[in-house]
């Protein structure tokens, strides 16, 4: 009787099991086609002087490697592109960690302030190359003409041509576009503090200070921990907003690793070179993600505590 | 009386940096607006709030000499097709992830794969796709665009579904498999309905996604009448005279799908881009 029970159980069990086969099947085949079948071809490539142009090429084993690797070119602009990352994070987090304390503190026209300031988020990157190319014109942009006829400039400064202020103008205008993400999702994890807390936090003595530290931070810290692993990701990923912008120049200062490997597949037309460095990025990148993730693994389990 | 004059001051100063970070917020879109309806001469001789003699030369430029609404078409057919696709397909992945592996090995490894999806380059994806979309023969092609895409809209769709069905009570479904209803049927008309507005605010933002996409199309198109949007936007500035209005207004005209769809869900997003990953 009870043999019979947990062979009727296991039965059941890989029936259940063939179920959620059935809806999972569809997409796994799609990210076999689409990533697993591509990403074996790169990486063939990688080992192989592959042009765009041509049809056939031919082994060199791990030459490509040793070129990027000897590259000073690869290593400046892997370094650019981890200092660009960081610095576009803080900006970012900073200016929407701000912007939703004090949207959590407002009452009056909450929605509305709210809804003006995600309008960033909602632009497409081409718009987003278009307006603030024309907003910073050299010649006709309304910042240039505005400082020069309030006296404060002689020359226009050209924002977005200048190898000095290139990064700066991108960091600020990537600033613009990046923190509405954060702060709406900051904003949400605040709502779910429940407010007595902060009261309990009060009547113990604790100072504004305090109670910031020990009960704000420590319930939104898990999905800040998130976004910026997200953000990481994607901003070191990033091809088309410095693209459609600067196209990595003034003189490659604003190159950062994606517009490297498109120039080298698509100008240079070097598809083994550029296929061997989006590896290495690729590589980089899961090292990078598991490291954070152990570290919010960590998070999580002093929460429970 | 100390207490009530606190409150309003601490508000006050978050009114005021708000508001200025509002002004810088909405001011790209204010200006391309007020830039795509000048004439030729002021919009490159007048910084002016106010335009002089506003008109709608600029639009009628684009969609008549321009044909700019062969791109948009283009863009709307190939970002439609991707949601359709990738909705299907996710919704079903999503829903069987977490109903059928939430908690065993195989779950991990499939949550793993989407996170390692996730992490994949575009531009490491980018090579590949365009030798292999250049073979099957469908460069300068809607239906290749659309397979292109997929590879960011499923992972992102099925990340984002899987919070919303997280909030499905389990017992509802338990009790509809009692009375008989097979587990697709189960899924259809009870598991779906419930989380349906989370399904149109994925549908929605894979969209935009795909609508705002460059890359790809970048790669894969290079004649200008199958070029998306963007790509034929971003050959203008190759140009060797800019016409700055003519950017405007086709900007403006881009920008405002995006806008809209974008302020319909904003209410969803939150919670969507986050739930995913939390166990």
């Amino acid at each position: 009787m009870k043999g019979d029970d947990i062979m009727k159980f296991h039965q059941l069990e890989k029936k259940y099991n063939l179920y959620g086969w059935m809806f999972v099947l569809p997409a796994v085949m799609v990210v076999f086609i689409l990533f697993i079948y591509p990403v074996s071809v790169s990486i063939l490539y990688s080992f192989t002087n592959k042009s765009i142009l041509k049809k056939d090429f031919d082994f060199v084993g791990i030459k490509n490697y040793i070129f990027i690797f000897q590259s000073k070119e690869y290593w400046t602009t892997f370094l650019r592109s981890i200092s660009w990352t960081f610095l576009s994070i803080i900006g970012q987090l900073t200016i929407g960690f701000i912007a939703a304390l004090g949207l959590n503190k407002i009452v009056k026209s909450k929605g509305l302030y709210r809804t003006l300031l995600i309008i960033p988020w909602a632009f497409p990157s081409i718009t987003i190359a278009f307006s603030w190319k024309w907003i910073l014109n050299g010649v006709y942009g309304v910042v240039n003409n505005t400082l020069q006829s309030m006296g404060l400039i002689n020359e226009p400064i050209g924002f977005l041509s200048d190898p000095r202020y290139v990064i700066w103008t991108l960091l600020f205008i990537y600033t613009w576009f990046g923190s509405p993400l954060f702060m709406v999702n900051i904003l949400a994890a605040l709502q779910t503090i429940p407010k007595d807390q902060y009261e309990a936090a009060k009547i113990d003595g604790a100072s504004a200070w305090q109670s910031f530290r020990n009960i704000t931070i420590r319930y939104i810290r898990n999905i800040i921990g998130l976004l910026v692993v997200l953000k990481t990701v994607w901003i070191f990923n990033n091809f088309d907003f410095i693209y459609l912008l600067t196209g990595g120049g003034p003189a490659s200062k604003s190159t950062m690793l994606p517009i490297f490997i498109y120039d080298m597949a698509w100008n240079t037309k070097k598809v083994g070179v550029a296929s061997a460095s989006a590896l290495t990025l690729l590589v980089f990148l899961m090292i990078l993600v598991s490291l954070y993730f152990k570290l919010l693994d960590r998070w999580e389990g002093t929460d429970d505590r | 009386m100390k207490k009530i004059n606190k409150l309003p001051v601490s508000s006050l100063l978050c009114y005021g940096y708000l508001a200025i970070l509002v002004c810088i917020a909405a001011f790209p879109l204010f200006w391309i607006f007020i830039s795509s309806i000048k004439q030729p001469g002021e919009i490159i001789s007048s910084i002016s709030f106010i335009p002089q003699n506003p008109g709608l030369h600029y639009y009628i430029k684009i969609f008549t000499e321009m044909n700019f609404q062969q791109n948009l078409m283009n863009s709307l057919v190939t970002a439609v097709g991707t949601t359709a696709i990738a909705l299907l397909v996710a919704s079903h992945a999503s829903y069987g992830i977490v109903r059928y592996f939430n908690n065993g090995r195989k779950g991990r490894v499939m949550t793993r794969m989407l996170i390692t999806t996730y992490m994949f380059p575009s531009i490491l994806l980018a090579i590949p796709y365009s030798v292999l979309i250049g073979k099957i023969g469908l460069q300068n092609s809607r239906l290749g665009l659309i397979l292109t895409y997929l590879s960011f809209s499923i992972p992102f769709a099925v990340w984002m579904l899987i919070g919303f069905f997280r909030t499905v009570p389990m017992e509802i479904e338990e009790s509809a498999m009692v009375d008989g209803a097979s587990p697709l049927k189960t899924f259809y008309l009870i598991a779906l309905p419930i989380v349906a507005p989370g399904v149109a605010a994925t549908g929605i933002y894979t969209f935009i996604n795909a609508w705002n996409e460059v890359l790809f199309a970048l790669i894969l198109t290079n004649s200008t009448s199958k070029m998306t949007a963007p790509v034929y936007m971003s050959s203008l500035i190759g140009a060797e005279i800019l016409d700055w209005g003519v950017m405007m207004a086709s900007s403006m005209v881009f920008v405002l799908p995006s806008l809209f769809f974008f302020m319909l869900i904003q209410k969803k997003i939150a919670g969507g881009l986050t739930q995913g990953a939390i166990k």
